[in-house]
C-alpha cells in the first residue's frame, strides 16, 4: 500500500540516478595498464601504473587474504600510480584490484609468492609419548614460513631427524598446503625419541617424545610372611615378578596391579599396589583362623598373573571362661598363641547371650594382654537365666543356664 | 532507614566486586549461540588425510571458522578489533590490525559478508590440534565506503587454504591464504511465466489481517474463503509472510506447515498462490544477509514443489524504504535475494511488488514479473503503462495492487462511499480487459484491527486502510463485490 507523497519522492530518486549513469565513462577507453605485474615477491614495494587520458583521478580497491581497501593515485604526466600498501604486498596469495570509476571496471589481479627462505620453523607434535612396539606413532607436522609469515610454496622440502638410543635417520618431506607431516612410529624398545626438522638452512628446535613400554604380558606372584600361623597379627607380602611388556621393556614405575584373595569361605579380599621397576608389592593381615587363600593379581584388563594358595593354621586351641558371682561380669582368656605365648593384642572376641533361642544382647571386644573382659548393667541384661555363648579364633564355647543377677 | 539501603548498596557494590570469573566462562562452555550469521557452508565429503574425523570436531570447527569471518566482516565495517583475538592466533591476528589500522586511519569502511562456503578437510593432525581447509568458492559480498560515500559494490569468487589450531577451546586461524579470486556473477536464469492471465486477490483472512498464520489459523475459514473466490472467478492469491513472525533465520515449523496447509487448501479450490516473503522487514543490512537467505532457504525449500505455488514475491512495496535505508543498500538486497530464491527455485517466476509504476523498471531485467501497486487515478494508468513498458520491453506485467477504500466518517468526511467503490473497481476491470493486464485487486475483506506496522498509528489511515473489501465486516458483500472480477459482470 502506498501513499502519493513517496511517488513523487521517488520519482526525482529515480531520475537523479539516470542522470549520474549517463555520465559515466568507460573506464578502459581512458586507462591503459601500463604496469601491474602477474606474479609478485612478498614485501617488495608495489606500484601499479597506468596511462590516464583524463585528469580524473579514480580510486583503486584492493583485496587480499585478510581484508580490502582502498587507495588514492598519484597522477604525474598522465601515468596513474598506485601504491599497494605492506600490509597488503607482504602477504601471499591472490591480491584482487579494480579501479573503482562507475559503471565499468578495469580490474585484474597479482598472485603474491612467499619468499624462498625459512624464518621460522613451526611445528606441531603429537601425542607427546607413545607405546613402545613399532604399531603406535606419532605425527610431526612442520611449517615452515617466511619473514612475513607465509607458508611457503608447495614442494618445497622439508628434513625431519630422528634419534632413538645409537639411532639417527633423516627423511624428506615436501611441503603441500603449506605444511609438511610425518609419522614415526614407535620402536620395540621403550625410552625417549628426539625429533627436529630443518627447512631452507634453518633448524627447528628439538622435540622429545616419550616412548612408553607397551601393555604388560602375563606375570607371576609369590608371598613372604613370617610364619604361617592364623594369628591375626602378622602380615603377609605378596610380589610380582619384574612386569614386562612383549617387548621386554619394563612397564611404567606406578601400573597398578591389584591382588585377588579368595578365602575357603568364597570370600574376596583385595589388595594392590603400584610397580617400582616391575615389581609391584600387597599386603595383607594373617586370618585368626585356620584359613586356605587362593591369591592372583591382575593389572586391570590387561593381564594377570598365576594363581597361588596359602595355609594358615590354627593357633588357639583353647581358652578360659570366668564367670563372676552374678555373672554379670565375664573374663576370657589367656588366650595363648602357638607358643603358648599370649596372643598378641587385638583379636576379635564375640559374646552372644540368648533367651531360649532369641538373641538378647552381644558384644565384641578385642584382646589386651590375651584377655577380654565383658560386663553388662541390669538396665541392658535383666536379671534371668541366659545360654551365654563366646566365640573367637573360630573355637566356640557354650554355656547353658548361667543366671545373671 | 537511609543507612540501611547505604549498607545494602554498598554490599551489594562489595558483592559483586567480589564475583571472580565463574567457570563457564572460563572454559568457554556457556551457551552463547544466536544465530548472527549463516552463510550456506556445504563440506566436501571427501575423506582427509591424517587422522579421520567426526562430526563433533568438524562442527567444531565451522563454527569457529565461520565465527572468524563473522569478526572480521564486523572489523571491516567499525574498525574495532573485538573478538579477533578469539579466532585468530597472535601471528595472524596482526595481519587484521595491520589493516584495521589502514582503513580506519583514512575513513574507509566495507560492509562485508559471505554467502556460501564450501569447505574441504584437507588435514587433521593425529592429536586432534591442527587442521588444514580449502574453502573453496566462497562468495564474498562486499560494499565499499570512503569518507561515508559509497563507492561500489563487488561480488566475488574465492578460493582459501586455511590452517587452524585448536588453543585453549577455539579453533583459531593461523595461515589464511586466498589462492583465487574472480568477480562473481550469478546464473541468470528467466522463468517463463506458465500461469498466465492471473486474476486475483490479495488475501487476508477476515479477522486476522497481518497475523495469517498465527493462534487463530482456521482451515475452514480459508476452504470457505478460496472456494467464494474461486466462484467469484478468480485464479491467484497473494499472502504474506512476515519475516520475523516466522521466525527470521529459524523458520518456525508450525507456521510452515500452517502455509503448507494454506496451498492444500488453495490447490483444492483451484487457486494458485503468491507468496511474498519479507513482509515487516526492513533492515537491508549487510550482515543481516546471511539470515536472511537462509530464513528465505527455509521458506522456498519447503514449499517451491507444492503444485499450488504461483511464484514468489520477494519483497512489498520495498522503494518505500529508499529513503530510510539508502536506495542503493535496498537494490542490493533485492537483486541479492532474486538470485538466491531462483537459485532455491528455478522454476517458479520471481518479483517484486513495487508500490508505483515509477519504480517498476528498477532491477527489470533481474525479475521474472513486473508487479506494480496502484492506487492512483485509473485514468493515468494506460499512460504511466506506456513508459513502463518502453523501459522493460516484453516484460510480463501484473497489477499486483490497486483498490479504493469505502471509509467515509470521522476522519475523512469527504471520503468515498460502497457506490464509489464499485464503480472504481468497474472501471478497473474494464481497464484490465482492454490492457490485457494480470492484476490482483486489494483486498477481500473489510478488517477491524490494522497493525500499526501496515500504515502506521495515525487513525485517519488505519480507518481508511479497513474499508478497502469487497465484503464488509460481518462478511457480507458490498456494492463493489460484483466487480471482484471481471467474470461476473
Amino acid at each position: 500500500m502506498a501513499l502519493k507523497l513517496n511517488h513523487i519522492a521517488l520519482l526525482i530518486l529515480f531520475l537523479t540516478v539516470f542522470q549520474k549513469d549517463s555520465e559515466t565513462p568507460m573506464v578502459n577507453d581512458h586507462f591503459k595498464l601500463i604496469d601491474a605485474p602477474e606474479v609478485w615477491s612478498a614485501g617488495q614495494d608495489l606500484q601499479l601504473k597506468f596511462k590516464s587520458a583524463t585528469e580524473s583521478k579514480p580510486l583503486l580497491y584492493c583485496s587480499n587474504s585478510y581484508g580490502s581497501t582502498i587507495i588514492e593515485p598519484h597522477l604525474e604526466n598522465t601515468i596513474l600510480s598506485y601504491s599497494i600498501p605492506q600490509a597488503f604486498t607482504k602477504k601471499s596469495g591472490v591480491l584482487r584490484w579494480t579501479i573503482l570509476s562507475g559503471a565499468s571496471e578495469f580490474n585484474g589481479q597479482i598472485t603474491i609468492r612467499p619468499l624462498q627462505e625459512t624464518a621460522k620453523i613451526e611445528s606441531y607434535l603429537g601425542p607427546p609419548s607413545i607405546e613402545a612396539g613399532g604399531s603406535d606413532y606419532t605425527m610431526l607436522v612442520v611449517i615452515p614460513t617466511d619473514r612475513y609469515d607465509n607458508t611457503l610454496t608447495n614442494q618445497t622440502k622439508v628434513t625431519t631427524h630422528r634419534q632413538f638410543l645409537e639411532q639417527q635417520t633423516s627423511d624428506s618431506l615436501f611441503t603441500f598446503n603449506g605444511f609438511a607431516y610425518q609419522n614415526f612410529y614407535s620402536p620395540r624398545q621403550s625410552g625417549r625419541m628426539l625429533l627436529s626438522s630443518s627447512c631452507i638452512e634453518l633448524n627447528s628446535k628439538e622435540y622429545t617424545v616419550v616412548v612408553n613400554p607397551a601393555i604388560p604380558t602375563t606375570f607371576t606372584i609369590s608371598e613372604n610372611r613370617p610364619h604361617q600361623f592364623a594369628d591375626g597379627n602378622q602380615i603377609t607380602t605378596f610380589e610380582t615378578s619384574i612386569i614386562t611388556d612383549r617387548n621386554k621393556n619394563v612397564v611404567s614405575d606406578g601400573t597398578y596391579v591389584e591382588f585377588y584373595i579368595t578365602t575357603d569361605e568364597n570370600t574376596i579380599l583385595k589388595t594392590s599396589g603400584l610397580t617400582i621397576n616391575g615389581i609391584a608389592k600387597a599386603q595383607m593381615i594373617h586370618p585368626d583362623t585356620e584359613s586356605y587363600w587362593t591369591v592372583k593379581a591382575y593389572v586391570e584388563g590387561i593381564s594377570e598373573s598365576n594363581e597361588i594358595t596359602l595355609h594358615y593354621s590354627q593357633v588357639v586351641e583353647d581358652f578360659k571362661v570366668v564367670f563372676s558371682e552374678n555373672s554379670r561380669t565375664i573374663s576370657v582368656g589367656p588366650i595363648q598363641s602357638f607358643m603358648g605365648q599370649m596372643i598378641p593384642d587385638g583379636l576379635n572376641v564375640h559374646a552372644r547371650w540368648f533367651k531360649n533361642t532369641t538373641e538378647i544382647t552381644s558384644a565384641t571386644q578385642t584382646t589386651v594382654d590375651g584377655f577380654v573382659i565383658f560386663e553388662f548393667e541390669d538396665h541392658v541384661l535383666p536379671k534371668d537365666n541366659y545360654t551365654i555363648e563366646i566365640e573367637t579364633a573360630g573355637q566356640t564355647k557354650q554355656f547353658n543356664a548361667i543366671a545373671v543377677w | 532507614m537511609i543507612i540501611g539501603f547505604i549498607i545494602y548498596g554498598i554490599s551489594a557494590i562489595f558483592g559483586y566486586l567480589n564475583t571472580g570469573a565463574d567457570r563457564s566462562s572460563m572454559l568457554h562452555t556457556e551457551i552463547q549461540k544466536i544465530e548472527q550469521y549463516t552463510p550456506k557452508i556445504s563440506w566436501s565429503k571427501l575423506p582427509n588425510e591424517g587422522r579421520p574425523i567426526d562430526d563433533e570436531n568438524r562442527k567444531a570447527i565451522e563454527n569457529d571458522y565461520l565465527d572468524a569471518w563473522y569478526v572480521m566482516h564486523l572489523s571491516n565495517k567499525t574498525h574495532s578489533t573485538a573478538g579477533i583475538e578469539d579466532y585468530f592466533t597472535d601471528s595472524a591476528r596482526q595481519n587484521l590490525y595491520d589493516i584495521i589500522e589502514l582503513n580506519a586511519t583514512k575513513n574507509i569502511v566495507i560492509e562485508s559478508t559471505t554467502l556460501e562456503h564450501h569447505p574441504k578437510l584437507e588435514f587433521f593432525s593425529e592429536d586432534g590440534q591442527l587442521a588444514v581447509i580449502t574453502d573453496h568458492d566462497v562468495i564474498e559480498y562486499k560494499r565499499l565506503f570512503k569518507q561515508d560515500e559509497f563507492l561500489q559494490e563487488f561480488k566475488e569468487q574465492s578460493t582459501y587454504k586455511v590452517i587452524l589450531l585448536l588453543e585453549d577451546g577455539f579453533w583459531r586461524i593461523r595461515h589464511f591464504t586466498k589462492i583465487q579470486s574472480k568477480p562473481f556473477k550469478p546464473a541468470e536464469n528467466q522463468v517463463e511465466l506458465v500461469h498466465k492471465n492471473i486474476k486475483g486477490i490479495n488475501y487476508y483472512p477476515k479477522d486476522t489481517p497481518w497475523d495469517m498464520f498465527g493462534e487463530s489459523f482456521s482451515e475452514d475459514i480459508l476452504r470457505s474463503d478460496f472456494n467464494l473466490l474461486k466462484d467469484a472467478g478468480l485464479n491467484t492469491i497473494r499472502v504474506f509472510i512476515q519475516y520475523d513472525d516466522f521466525g527470521n533465520a529459524k523458520v518456525n515449523n508450525k507456521k510452515l506447515d500452517k502455509l503448507k496447509t494454506t496451498l492444500d487448501l488453495a490447490s483444492e479450490a483451484d487457486l494458485k498462490v503468491m507468496i511474498t516473503l519479507f513482509d515487516f522487514y526492513g533492515n537491508y543490512e549487510v550482515l543481516d544477509w546471511t539470515l536472511n537467505m537462509k530464513h528465505a532457504e527455509t521458506l522456498v525449500n519447503a514449499v517451491k514443489n507444492h503444485e499450488a505455488l504461483w511464484g514468489w514475491d520477494i519483497k512489498n512495496e520495498p522503494n518505500l524504504d529508499f529513503e530510510s535505508r539508502g536506495q542503493s543498500n535496498v537494490l542490493s538486497w533485492l537483486e541479492n535475494m532474486i538470485n538466491h530464491v531462483k537459485y532455491l527455485d528455478p522454476n517458479h517466476p520471481v518479483t517484486i511488488g513495487w508500490s508505483n509504476i515509477e519504480s517498476a523498471s528498477l532491477l527489470s531485467d533481474n525479475v521474472d514479473v513486473i508487479t506494480f501497486h496502484f492506487y492512483e487515478d485509473l485514468s493515468t494508468l494506460e499512460d504511466q503503462l506506456k513508459t513502463l513498458v518502453s523501459q522493460t520491453e516484453d516484460k510480463p506485467l501484473l497489477l499486483g495492487e490497486f483498490g479504493m477504500s469505502s471509509y467515509n466518517g470521522f476522519w475523512k468526511p469527504f471520503g468515498t462511499s460502497d457506490e464509489d467503490q464499485a464503480e472504481y473497481h468497474k472501471t478497473a476491470q474494464q481497464l484490465i480487459s482492454k490492457l490485457n493486464l494480470n492484476a490482483m485487486s486489494w483486498t477481500l475483506y473489510d478488517f477491524d484491527q490494522i497493525p500499526k506496522e501496515v500504515v502506521g498509528r495515525l487513525p485517519w489511515r488505519k480507518h481508511l486502510q479497513k474499508h478497502f473489501g469487497f465484503l464488509d465486516k460481518e462478511g457480507q458483500p458490498k456494492a463493489a463485490f460484483q466487480y471482484i472480477s471481471s467474470e461476473l459482470d
